[in-house]
């Protein structure tokens, strides 16, 4: 029979890594742009420096380091929504003002990536283009509504849905010759509430089994008036729920309402059984955290 | 008197080890070194024909060791002699070793690793212990038997039929990890007298050199080992050293060049040596008063897929499997099989946690069966002074259990919080509950193995790096995180009576410590510093004869609290002053004690019966649980716990100890899990091998009582082990308080949880 090889064997070491340090955006997009001079895009890298030392991920020839490049570090208010660049730390998320105020779902769900470490080396950009359905960060950012902005140097920037971005395991909207400038954020308005929940193997510096993010309002009549739910580690990306906001939205919130949505929920959602955990226990429990979100929004001070 | 022992020292090598100076293995400075790797069978078993090496690699960069290359027989050389250093024909487990390679760089050594590949006719296997399980229960005959064991007391037959009820139930536990912060590593250095001189990351010196002989075909005095700092072993450095050193010592006497393995965490975790997954199915005669009247119990190990050291943790495991309970009728029968996994191997408490998961399952379940409380049950059957063991040990007077179940029931207030437990009808969405764990671990070797071991401890008084006089304390046992680098200089400077300045304890080189045996067992407390202690009260000796003679005119002098003094003619001279003296006129001095097992310990290894441990310590534990019916998780609320580990050395290292150690034992019950995936385990790196952090350690409400050891000063009995004993049972116990739920294998996960109320609710 043909080996199947020692897993433990690496040959190849990260000092074999070319990898290019461009100044500014410019600079960057120029590098992709050339088929001569394109690497794997390096954000931080704690993703990709674990698949390549395990072997999951071929180490490429060459890397170009996005972390350091002024247009990726922006984070401010602009306007209606919160633009948050490619390069913005874990870190950042969870300790900006602007982020925990707005945003304060994202933020809870930044704090939950690995440990502190991870999350001053780790960014936003690097872990939604890492594409995997146990990310942290996706299910806020889909909850939220956010907007993604790419850019090369042939087309310049194109803006996306995060759900349109997120096309399936391990991939996403983004052309070889594209990287992810930043992330347009939706404030959180007056009176609506968010939540984030993650189901890990331990209480912190663990990879999800399951978790979610919504973002809702209820009016003072105990009508839902917003509820955007999303899950991650359910699917082949994180998804949004859209049959449970529908069956939401515009009801009053009682406790009929909310067993029906925890049923929608569970029924809408495929997850598989991993080392972390088992199909059945993940598709119950997806059920479980939207009928937690839903009592959450239900004894909000608004409702 | 004590001045030291007793006292919470700060840790001696605390410092270093905080500032990061301390050099492991990989940090040694070998000028030369070359990098060793292991290549292994891609297979879990089969009939290796041939080895295959790519003609386009150049082998002349590097040494290639295969089973040819092996100066004296290829085999290790431990309690089976059934595994070979390096396979050549059999394969019986994924990651066998098939040949060795060593080269100038890493990257060169795995370039030539991943050229040669192993021809193997591949097959079936056998790789869990539930398959091991279901050929017991049906054709026994078809299972390769690694090592067996029975123990028989009175009549088990007239037990049962003593008996009102019979209880039977099953148990599993699973495969655990180590996971100490340093992964294994080790450099052999050729020496010029064709010797080998051996330094790494282990917890047993003496074991290395003996067990490299017949492989090395050197004599013993030819291997030396010395230890280099550990981060960390709980076992996992106990035997597995051991093959890295011959790795290691193979490469380096074929190439003459310094050679060193350090494992990455993944090869780490994938072949290195896991806690033994069991299965126990316990069968109880009980009395409608709570009487047990007989205790029948299979007890199975999963070896993994060599001998190894497994009978040892088969002989601990089903000494442990009835411990605490009287009972006139009792029957056990051990059993250790093969699966073509990684040979299993030491891990805290080795044998005992996995017997004592289901004896304390087992009593609650029988208290239950009985409608008694597990409180009323336990009160009524646990051994009292002069009750005897399952091998006919008498409970002497220098140990009270009774007294540690019952203090540790009144600092949890047990009674009362019990009867706020929820027994399966959630309050406010959750479930909480209380358990219960009462244990006895035995201190030292099985048996008379320390009357066998014959522990040797020295003290040297010679000159330190500085010109100054010091007493070097030489013995086998190692630091790895545990506090002995610092309970021996108390130990010896009580002994002595001196301050601790004058005492060191050096890390163990066989070439000038004598051999005080393993560094397991919970033993070193008790054994090795009872050693040391006498020996400090020798070199004391020595010493006051000396000053008497030499600096005191004859007049009878006694060394107290640093100084020499003479009660006759008042004179006084510090300790330091006496030593110089005596280094000047008389030169280095060396004094040798060694352990004696009191005769009146007995014991019969054939039949398993008599004094099965020259003492025991033991402890309660009470574990508060809560389960959230949103999502199944379980939290550990609080634990509360007291033990009696004998004679506090040191009360902030013991405490570290049962801190560090109930911990391991809560990951071991709720999140520790490894499956076997084609031969693998599929938990293979600290991203998916999940162990606690802080934020899920409980609150620990933790006490002591001391009962010493009394045949020697100053009275530790063992503490290292002990505190993985317990928290499983005592939290499945408080599972079952708190749901209504009997959880029989562990770890209890949410998953778990999740589909046993679904079974509860779809068969209502």
């Amino acid at each position: 029979m043909a080996a199947r090889g020692d897993p433990g064997i690496i040959v190849r070491t990260f000092e074999d890594i070319d990898c290019a340090f461009p100044s500014n955006l410019s600079e960057a997009l120029a590098l992709l742009g050339d088929e001569a001079t394109r690497g794997k895009l390096l954000a931080g890298g704690t993703d990709l420096m674990v698949q390549w030392e395990s072997g999951s991920v071929d180490m490429p020839v060459r890397a170009i380091s996005v972390k350091s490049l002024p247009e990726l570090l922006v984070l401010k208010i602009e306007g209606a929504h919160v633009s948050i660049g490619a390069a913005v730390t874990h870190w950042d998320l969870r300790a900006a003002p602007v982020v925990r105020d707005a945003l304060p779902s994202l933020a809870a769900a930044a704090a939950t990536v690995g440990g502190r470490q991870i999350q001053m080396m780790g960014t936003i950009g690097g872990s939604i283009a890492n594409a995997s359905p146990a990310g942290d960060l996706a299910p806020a950012l889909l909850a939220d509504d956010a907007s993604v902005v790419v850019a090369s140097a042939a087309r310049g920037e194109r803006v996306m849905t995060m759900e349109s971005f997120l096309l399936g395991y391990r991939k996403i909207d983004l052309q070889p010759d594209e990287l992810i400038v930043r992330f347009e954020v939706p404030v959180r308005k007056e009176g609506e509430k968010e939540g984030f929940r993650k189901l890990g193997p331990r209480a912190a510096q663990a990879i999800s089994k399951i978790m979610g993010n919504y973002r809702g309002a209820i009016a003072g009549d105990g009508t839902v008036t917003l509820f955007r739910v999303a899950l991650g580690s359910v699917a082949e990306t994180a998804v949004r729920l859209h049959k449970v906001e529908d069956a939401v939205t515009g009801q009053a919130l009682n406790d009929g309402l909310i067993a029906e949505a925890e049923r929608i929920a569970s029924d809408s959602i495929k997850p598989i059984s991993d080392i972390r955990s088992t199909a059945d226990y993940r598709k119950w429990v997806g059920g479980r955290l939207i009928r937690g979100f839903l009592e959450d929004l239900k004894a909000s001070p608004s409702g | 008197m004590f001045r030291h022992v007793g006292k919470g020292v700060t840790r001696l090598d605390g410092d270093e080890k905080v500032r990061g100076i301390t050099q492991y293995a990989d940090d040694l400075p070998i000028p030369d070194c070359w990098y060793g790797v292991v290549v292994r069978s891609p297979v879990m078993k089969g009939r290796l024909t041939s080895l295959e090496f790519d003609p386009a690699f150049d082998f002349d960069r590097v040494c290639v060791v295969t089973p040819g290359d092996i100066p004296g027989e290829n085999v290790v050389d431990m309690m089976g002699r059934d595994m070979p250093f390096i396979a050549h024909d059999r394969i019986q487990y994924r990651g066998e070793p098939v040949a060795l390679v060593a080269a100038p760089t890493r990257r060169l050594a795995r370039e030539a690793a991943a050229c040669i590949r192993p021809v193997i006719e591949e097959e079936p296997a056998i790789q869990t212990i539930r398959e091991v399980v279901d050929t017991y229960k049906k054709s026994p005959d078809r299972l390769e038997k690694l090592s067996g064991q029975t123990i028989r007391k009175g009549s088990i037959e007239a037990g049962f039929a003593d008996a009102d009820i019979v209880v039977e139930r099953e148990y599993w536990s699973g495969h655990q990890e180590q996971l100490y912060i340093e992964p294994q590593g080790m450099v052999a250095i050729p020496e010029k007298d064709g010797g080998v001189f051996l330094q790494g990351s282990l917890q047993c010196p003496y074991y290395v050199g003996p067990e490299l002989v017949i492989t090395l075909g050197l004599p013993l005095e030819k291997i030396r080992v010395k230890q280099s700092a550990v981060g960390g072993a709980f076992g996992g450095k106990e035997e597995f050293p051991t093959l890295v050193a011959g790795y290691c010592a193979l490469l380096a006497m074929k190439s003459g060049k310094p050679v060193k393995i350090i494992y990455d965490r993944h090869q780490d975790i994938l072949y290195t040596t896991k806690r033994h997954p069991s299965w126990s199915r316990q069968r109880t005669g009980l009395k409608k008063d709570g009487t047990i009247t007989a205790m029948a119990v299979d007890f199975i190990l999963d070896g993994g897929a060599y001998t190894t050291l497994s009978p040892v943790v088969l002989y601990r495991g089903i000494l442990h499997t009835t411990l605490g309970y009287r009972c006139p009728h009792v029957s056990v029968d051990g059993h250790v099989f093969r699966t073509n996994t990684f040979p299993n191997g030491a891990f805290r408490g080795f044998g005992a946690p996995q017997a004592i998961w289901a004896l304390e399952s087992h009593m609650d379940e029988c208290a239950e069966a009985l409608g008694m409380s597990p409180v009323a049950f336990r009160r009524k059957n646990c051994l009292h002074i002069g009750d005897t063991t399952g091998t006919g040990q008498v409970i002497e007077q220098n140990m009270d259990p009774p007294v540690i179940l019952e203090r540790t029931l009144e600092k949890a207030d047990f009674e009362n919080k019990r009867r706020q437990s929820t027994r399966g009808v959630p309050v406010n969405g959750v479930y909480r509950g209380i358990g219960l764990c009462f244990f006895g671990h035995g201190s030292g070797f099985t048996g008379d193995g320390e009357r066998r071991l014959r522990s040797k401890a020295a003290l040297d008084l010679e000159y330190d790096d500085h010109g100054k006089p010091v007493v070097n304390i030489r013995i086998s046992s190692t630091e790895m995180g545990q506090g002995t680098l610092t309970i021996m200089p108390q130990i010896a400077a009580d002994g002595l009576r001196t301050s601790m300045d004058h005492v060191r304890c050096p890390l163990p080189d066989t070439k000038f410590v004598p051999d005080s045996g393993p560094t397991v067992a919970s033993r070193t407390a008790m054994v090795v510093g009872s050693t040391v202690y006498g020996a400090a009260e020798l070199l004391r000796h020595d010493l006051e004869v000396f000053a008497s003679e030499t600096l005191f005119g004859g007049a009878r002098v006694e060394l107290d609290d640093d100084r020499f003094t003479s009660a006759v003619t008042g004179d006084s001279r510090p300790f330091i002053e006496v030593a110089e003296a005596f280094l000047k006129i008389r030169g280095p001095h060396r004094v040798y004690n060694q352990f004696k097992l009191p005769d009146t310990i007995k014991w019969n290894q054939e039949t398993f019966e008599g004094d099965s441990y020259p003492s025991y310590s033991w402890g309660c534990n009470i574990a508060e649980v809560e389960i959230d019916t949103l999502t199944c998780e379980l939290k550990v609320r609080r634990v509360t716990g007291i033990f009696d580990i004998g004679r506090l050395i040191n009360p902030v290292l013991a405490k570290g100890q049962i801190e560090g150690g109930l911990t391991q034992a809560l990951g071991y019950a709720v999140m520790e899990k490894m499956n076997i995936v084609d031969g693998l385990y599929d938990a293979s790196r600290m991203q998916t091998y999940v162990i606690p952090t802080a934020l899920d350690t409980p609150e620990y409400d933790l006490g002591f009582l001391e009962y010493p050891y009394t045949h020697a000063s100053p009275g530790a009995k063992g503490v290292g082990e002990i505190p993985m004993d317990g928290l499983a049972p005592a939290i499945a116990n408080a599972v079952k308080d708190a749901m209504g739920i009997r959880f029989n294998s562990i770890p209890i996960t949410p998953e778990m949880i999740f589909e046993a109320i679904r079974a509860k609710e779809s068969a209502a």
